[in-house]
């Protein structure tokens, strides 16, 4: 396998998820998110925000996303990665050439994920300077690479299941559709283990929301965070999730498990499969 | 590249045992009806679908295992090309030489040749969305050529051209062969295939029906041959000996007198043209032109299609 075909796949992955405008559109959505809330706070003078908790704020834009937004867009790039290219029948002159199947596919998978990353990236940069801008210098800046990390990592979940889905079904929509509903199921069932548990008690509803894809990806970059910032804090970050994880390593663990697995298998499909022909 | 055996079996339907080779140099015409396999058959031999048993080289390589060497210097130009819209013919080709693995300055050398070439220097900034479909097909057949292929595989190549392209796509394809390329080259447009082919594979509901030159074909699908006669003034010859003899010629089958001189009908493994054109020129009748009819290739492919066991 060659690094610059890996290198000429991802590029071309970039530029063709530019071309379909989708990813023009979460740019927009992330700029949205991620400076419309302070303003919204600005504006309204709400009473939440006390003066001890501004220099904190920055932490809202960064985690407000993390639980929905951050992982419908690693979704929504991925589907269509593979499918598309099926659909399109452009899959097949792109593999007519000499290039391996895993230069293709890794390349593809990359160019993805760098287009995941810049859209977190710019959700933390955004979240940071309408913080700064609206409610004057923040503190504890110095965390942010430990959970823009955890966020990068976390994306890999659905953003792999997406791509794996995308290569098993070979039609976008379906793709979409299917990966979507995966995503929500694990939330509403999630929130739901959560309740059963609060009212009852009992253990394996509490267990069993440990290993909804959703879990590990909501609770990695809280768990990492959380200790770092005083207790006032805790109010914001409840308004991005609750952590469900026992711990930061089993977090982490099922999220490589989960991302390594559906990356796996759509490598392992893709490499025994025929290349499609334009399918619609 | 060479197929032994090779059988795509896709459930309620099978292409196959395909067995045929071709050698270097060829200009190879591959023809069959729509759904015949000859889609299926360039797939496998591109290493893009998987034969269910058999096996398939190219460059005599395994193009499925062997992929990246296999595909090394082959280029392929799909049927109906679905190229990237989003690009400029100028981006495809850079795209495509950065997967062969050229250098700039070659790939900068080789794209401002290939687009003057194929007629496309002007678009070379349009986004391929908005050329026509004949542009788009010339644009294929330029990504085909790009880097040092030593084949093409070129799946319809002619659909959608205008008849200078087609004249431009011939001279290619030979300066392509001259300089020891190999083609093999499907089409639904037989004198294009006449024209330019040495040899021919049909092949008709995942059967490889013939495999040989294309007079062979015609000899051994048609019980004789054609040879059309013409004549600057018919009505000289009317009442004369000539039809009596080249009646009499070797091999010469019937006469028939027809407005523009004479039909003659031969037997397919004969070639009396010569002895023909002396004995018009004797009987001093103004010889115009003789030679096979145009259709003979149209009507011996028929013929094999409908003979063909599976029909």
């Amino acid at each position: 396998m060659r690094a610059s075909r890996v290198l000429t796949f991802a590029r071309y992955e970039i530029r063709r998820a530019v071309a379909r405008k989708k990813v023009l559109a979460l740019v927009a959505l992330t700029v949205l998110i991620s400076t419309a809330p302070y303003y919204a706070l600005y504006a309204t003078h709400t009473s939440l925000v006390t003066p001890p908790l501004r220099p904190y704020l920055w932490v809202l834009g960064v985690f407000l996303p993390q639980a929905f937004f951050l992982q419908f867009t690693a979704l929504l790039i991925a589907a269509g990665s593979m499918s598309e290219e099926y659909e399109q029948g452009t899959a097949e002159v792109l593999l007519s050439k000499p290039v391996s199947r895993e230069e293709y596919f890794f390349g593809k998978y990359l160019g993805g994920y760098v287009l995941v990353v810049g859209i977190v990236i710019l959700d933390v940069v955004l979240s940071i300077s309408s913080a700064t801008f609206v409610f004057g210098p923040q503190q504890q800046l110095d965390v942010e690479p430990t959970i823009l990390v955890a966020q990068v990592f976390a994306a890999l979940v659905f953003y792999s299941f997406a791509f794996m889905v995308g290569e098993l079904m070979r039609r976008s929509s379906l793709s979409y559709i299917l990966s979507a509903s995966v995503f929500f199921t694990s939330e509403v069932v999630g929130v739901f283990l959560n309740i059963l548990y609060s009212l009852t008690g009992t253990d394996v509803y509490k267990v069993a929301n440990y290993y909804l894809p959703t879990s590990p990806v909501d609770s990695l970059p809280l768990l990492l965070a959380e200790p770092k910032f005083p207790s006032s804090v805790q109010l914001v970050f409840r308004f991005a999730a609750t952590p469900v994880e026992p711990s930061i390593v089993v977090s982490a663990l099922l999220i490589a498990v989960y991302f390594l697995s559906a990356v796996l298998i759509a490598l392992a499909y893709f490499s025994g499969m025929d290349v499609a022909k334009r399918v619609t | 590249m060479s197929f032994e055996q090779a059988v795509k079996d896709y459930g309620p339907k099978e292409i196959g045992p395909v067995t045929f080779s071709v050698g270097q140099g060829e200009i190879v015409g591959f023809l069959g009806p729509n759904g015949s396999g000859k889609s299926t058959t360039i797939r496998m031999l591109l290493g893009l679908i998987k034969p269910t048993s058999g096996t398939v080289r190219l460059m005599q390589r395994d193009p499925l295992l062997d992929h990246v060497r296999a595909l090394e210097h082959v280029g392929y130009s799909p049927e109906l090309p679905n190229l990237q819209s989003f690009l400029t013919p100028k981006e495809l080709l850079q795209l495509t030489a950065k997967e062969l693995g050229l250098g700039r300055k070659e790939t900068d050398d080789q794209l401002a040749v290939l687009l003057e070439d194929v007629g496309l220097i002007r678009y070379e900034d349009y986004k391929i969305a908005k050329l026509s479909k004949g542009m788009v097909q010339r644009l294929s057949v330029a990504q085909a050529l790009m880097g040092t292929p030593k084949v093409l595989i070129l799946d319809e190549p002619m659909i959608g051209i205008d008849p200078a392209g087609v004249v431009q796509f011939r001279s290619i394809f030979r300066d392509f062969v001259r300089d020891g390329g190999t083609i093999v080259m499907s089409s639904h447009i037989l004198s294009e295939v006449e024209s330019l082919c040495t040899s021919l594979v049909v092949i008709h509901s995942g059967r490889i029906l013939f495999r040989g030159g294309i007079q062979a074909f015609i000899s051994e699908r048609l019980g004789s041959r054609s040879i059309l006669v013409e004549i600057a003034d018919p009505t000289a010859i009317e009442g004369s000996a000539l039809v009596g003899r080249i009646t009499s010629l070797s091999g010469v089958k019937q006469v028939t007198p027809t407005p523009a001189g004479l039909l003659v009908e031969v037997d397919p493994d004969s070639d009396p043209r010569g002895e023909i054109s002396r004995l018009v020129v004797e009987s001093g009748a103004k010889l115009v032109g003789l030679g096979h009819s145009r259709s003979e290739l149209d009507e011996a492919y028929i013929s094999a299609i409908r003979g063909s066991p599976t029909q």
